[in-house]
């Protein structure tokens, strides 16, 4: 239950300011359950796409490991290595943030990932079946890299969520609550209030209407 | 310390920080697709100081869509107004190109209203998937 706002001085200014206290916590209130469902909204989108990378990025990896294996299998593993030593690939990762509803999120973009090719050194003694299990290498790279970037994504978004989530709460059932608990107390005292002061006139009134009885 | 200190304490510190947060992601100034296309980084500068990224696929996407001088007017990251209360959010726009990207995503038929181009809740899920750094969500207030 809402604890009552102890207010020292149980005057009208302060019924007004708490007044006021009250709409803006409310109005915050709005905003902050408009944030909160934007976020949520933005979490599930990325676990949504989460989950589709991961499962694209299962099917890539058995396609890779399946034409190394045919690879290994044509070359034989000591040549295979050894063309894969001297093998490199030159590749640019541009890192950067982004903004959403307050939370900042990196991304990650591979630069030029369509001219991205590895260079082989002998072209002589490697066959097609290395080309192709460096393709799909390069393919599995670029989808761990978009894996990267939603899995951070869902972390970062999962602890705004939380906090967003806890500020929630504490709007919604300590203070917007408290403050309205404290309104009605004070409204409650100043009628009390009043009425006292109506009962205290009335019998004053009578008090001089018995003076002026006695008089005559 | 007089007792009604800590609610007052509480809203007030919470107001400043979460102002900070909800306007953190509004640009300082906006960029036009043009110019965003020319830069190595496109990137825009945030309120709070931070970069706001942009990703070279979804700017490439947009112009591709998009005539030259349609480049040139569209200003980027697209604003995107929240109200509470509402079902629907609202862009704002000067001509018509934010409609005919909102258009080309969503399918269906865009109009732009005295400035203000208003889509539905569930509609921005799709926007969102597809601009994800170049629209941006603002937080309002509703006047009472």
């Amino acid at each position: 239950m809402a604890k009552k706002i102890q207010v020292t001085r149980p005057t009208k200014i302060e019924l007004a300011r708490l007044k006021h206290r009250l709409k803006l916590a409310t109005r915050i209130h709005k905003i902050v359950k408009d944030r909160l469902s934007i976020l949520i909204m933005e979490l599930l989108q990325t676990v949504r796409e989460c989950a589709s990378v991961k499962d694209r990025l299962l099917t890539e990896f058995s396609e890779a490991y399946r034409s190394l294996s045919i690879t290994a299998g044509y070359h034989g593993y000591v040549s295979l290595k050894k063309e894969l030593l001297v093998s490199e690939m030159a590749f640019k990762v541009n890192a950067g943030t982004r903004n959403v509803a307050g939370v900042r999120i990196p991304f990650f973009e591979i630069e030029k990932a369509d001219e991205m090719k590895a260079e082989t050194k002998n072209m002589a003694d490697t066959s097609s079946f290395l080309d192709h299990s460096t393709e799909l290498s390069q393919k599995c790279l670029k989808t761990i890299i978009e894996l990267a970037e939603l899995q951070k994504s869902l972390e970062l978004l999962g602890m705004e969520i939380n906090k967003v989530k806890r500020i929630n709460n504490a709007l919604e059932h300590v203070v917007v609550p408290g403050l309205d608990m404290t309104i009605k107390y004070l409204t409650m005292k100043f009628e009390e209030r009043d009425r006292e002061e109506a009962a205290r006139l009335k019998h004053v009134k009578l008090l001089i209407e018995q003076r002026e009885a006695y008089a005559y | 310390m007089p007792t009604d200190q800590f609610p007052d304490g509480f809203v007030a510190g919470y107001l400043k920080d979460e102002f900070k947060a909800l306007n953190a992601q509004i640009p300082r100034k906006r960029k036009s697709l043009t110019e965003l296309l020319k830069e190595e980084h496109p990137h825009v500068v945030c309120n709070d100081g931070s970069a706001h990224f942009f990703k070279k696929k979804e700017l490439e996407y947009l112009s591709q869509m998009l005539y030259e001088n349609e480049q040139t007017s569209l200003l980027l990251p697209i604003i995107i107004e929240i109200t509470s209360d509402q079902g629907w959010v609202t862009v704002r726009s000067k001509g018509e190109t934010e409609a005919k990207i909102f258009s080309k995503i969503l399918d269906m038929n865009v109009v732009c209203k005295d400035g203000l181009i208003t889509i539905f809740r569930p509609q921005l899920n799709i926007v969102r998937k597809v601009l994800k750094t170049t629209t941006q969500y603002v937080f309002l207030f509703k006047n009472p």
